[in-house]
């Protein structure tokens, strides 16, 4: 064993954007199982089905921004999001593999970083395709595509952030996402526009009807607010995961 | 082992008819030890449990034997060392740093954990320079090929860890703490799921790296494991340290104790008032069938026992030690019966 060369047996430790990339790798192979993926096309393809369905029966403007709020921003986008993003620490940490990421002398904050890009490489494509898609199948013009992309992206920057806090600090992530998207953004954000502050799903909907001038409740931020606020709880997100993931207890 | 009480030192005698413990028996800790691993008064609870109670040791280089039954503390304190978990009180001390807190020392230490848990769809190769990547390493290439030449697996080729046999895997986990030329060591039930000749192979390697100036500190619940591994262990036991010192010391403490046997006889009281006559015997319990004794010179009982049933006519059915076992050694530690 001393046959180590004396440089590598210096004090060392690992730069941040080597410990991003090796966090991203390690956590993209993890990710990235066959059945978990055609399990969420499957999910994402209710989206173009949907939307299918709709513009064949020459649907309105507000009708096809509904379906694509309620469908891809609302369903699809945020469960993809949270399958890849909860796993992407929450699984190491229940399979007790984290313990190779987290001895190793680098900070907490490229590991959760890199988790969280790795869960978003693989989300972007089983979420943006088919809910964009879905969108250029209602038939409802340009405007909608262009909308529903930029809305979708932004999404997917906090759904990610936001799901891999929740696998970093909680056991039952998926339980308590699908709680948080089904029972917060799905029912109680939808009682009035104070609750609806703390649901990323207004912010989706805002961009959509920000630049598609459609009628949609619960949508009314600027632009600016619905594109700088997520961005932010993302941020915040990363931040509060890689503090939890510093001081919490590693089987 | 620096700053180790020394054997026979402060230990209060425990009640009863059994000797106490001769092998150094935690005293007080003394403020501030120091060495390569110093841990000072250091407990943890989870919820109401006492998983870890006021244990303090230190420890330098060379090869240290963690010795206790399952459930002990043994691998919660593995992970206060690791930094793993904080201590609830107390204080850690590895390499001079907080290993909680302390970015940098970790790159120096190096643990192989008790779970089997590695990245399954990797090679061998591919898992050891991941770690070596991992710790920085400026050659990761190099430093997982010379780990892997450690653990004697250069042979195993792209074949997936997940396809491992229990032993292969274990030796894969040895060889990633090896990696980064750790200066501690630190290797939980290391020698589970080997053969023999892969745990002699793994025990020399421990020394190798102990008589190379490293830190060593090697768990096992199994008494003869901890014979080879090292003659310096610390005895843990209900998350208390109850014990330090020299290996051969422990043994003698196993063969001076008293011992219990249970004879099962046609006539229990015939047999116990003649074993009592003769002096064999410290204390004694019988039933209807049964001799329950405790015995300070097993090998002499031994010899004079089936002599002695054929000498009274009492049918001897049975000869069954009690306390033959290592459970039965923490026990005397912990409790002196």
């Amino acid at each position: 064993m001393s046959a180590v060369p004396a440089a590598d047996r210096a004090r060392r430790h690992v730069a941040a954007a080597a410990a991003i990339a090796l966090s991203y790798q390690v956590v993209l192979r993890q990710l990235t199982s066959r059945s978990r993926i055609i399990g969420l096309s499957l999910l994402a393809l209710v989206a173009p089905v949907s939307a299918f369905a709709l513009g064949s029966s020459d649907p309105s403007l507000d009708d096809a921004v509904r379906l694509i709020a309620s469908v891809g921003l609302g369903l699809v986008l945020p469960v993809v999001a949270l399958v890849f993003a909860g796993a992407a620490i929450g699984d190491l940490r229940e399979d007790k593999t984290l313990v190779y990421l987290w001895l190793r002398p680098m900070d907490r904050w490229p590991i959760v970083l890199g988790a969280a890009l790795a869960a978003g490489t693989l989300a972007a494509p089983i979420t943006i395709v088919p809910i964009v898609a879905a969108a250029a199948l209602t038939g409802a013009g340009n405007g909608i595509v262009l909308a529903t992309l930029l809305a979708t992206i932004v999404g997917l920057v906090a759904y990610v952030a936001v799901f891999t806090l929740f696998g970093v600090w909680l056991k039952r992530f998926i339980v308590w996402g699908l709680a948080y998207i089904l029972i917060w953004e799905g029912f109680i954000a939808q009682a009035g526009a104070g609750v609806a502050r703390i649901a990323l799903r207004k912010y989706t909907r805002s961009i959509l009807v920000d630049r598609t001038g459609a009628d949609l409740d619960l949508a009314d931020f600027s632009l600016a607010m619905a594109v700088i606020t997520p961005v932010v709880v993302a941020v915040l997100a990363i931040a509060v995961a890689s503090w939890r993931l510093a001081n919490q207890d590693v089987d | 082992m620096t700053g180790l009480p020394p054997p026979n030192a402060g230990g209060t005698p425990p009640t009863g008819a059994l000797p106490p413990p001769t092998v150094g028996v935690v005293p007080p800790a003394p403020p501030a030890l120091s060495g390569m691993i110093a841990v000072n008064a250091v407990s943890k609870f989870f919820g109401s449990v006492v998983a870890v109670s006021d244990v303090s040791f230190a420890i330098d280089q060379g090869v240290t034997a963690l010795l206790g039954p399952n459930g002990a503390g043994k691998s919660t304190l593995f992970r206060i060392l690791c930094g793993l978990t904080p201590p609830s009180r107390g204080t850690v001390d590895v390499l001079g740093a907080n290993p909680r807190t302390d970015r940098d020392v970790r790159g120096r230490v190096s643990l192989v954990p008790q779970q089997d848990a590695l990245f399954d769809h990797l090679s061998a190769g591919e898992f050891l320079e991941l770690a070596a990547r991992t710790h920085g390493m400026a050659d990761p290439d190099g430093a997982a090929r010379r780990a892997l030449e450690l653990v004697d697996l250069t042979h195993v080729g792209t074949k997936a860890v997940g396809e491992f046999s229990k032993g292969m895997r274990q030796r894969v986990k040895v060889a990633a703490a090896l990696v980064n030329d750790p200066e501690v060591l630190i290797l939980d039930e290391p020698l589970t799921g080997l053969d023999p000749v892969q745990r002699r192979h793994m025990i020399a390697l421990f020394h190798r790296l102990g008589d190379q100036g490293r830190c060593v500190l090697v768990s096992s619940h199994v008494l003869d494991e901890v014979a080879k591994i090292g003659s310096r262990v610390l005895v843990i036991a209900q998350g208390r340290l109850v014990a330090t010192g020299d290996y051969r010391d422990l043994r003698e403490l196993m063969d001076d104790r008293a011992h219990r046997i249970r004879l099962a006889t046609s006539d229990p009281r015939k047999l116990a008032t003649a074993l009592v006559e003769r002096g064999l015997v410290s204390g004694l319990s019988i039933d209807e069938r049964n001799v329950m004794v405790d015995t300070l010179d097993v090998d002499a009982f031994g010899r004079q026992v089936a002599a002695l049933s054929v000498e009274l006519g009492v049918r001897l059915t049975e000869v069954a030690p009690l306390d033959d076992d290592l459970e039965s050694v923490f026990r005397y530690l912990v409790e002196g019966r």
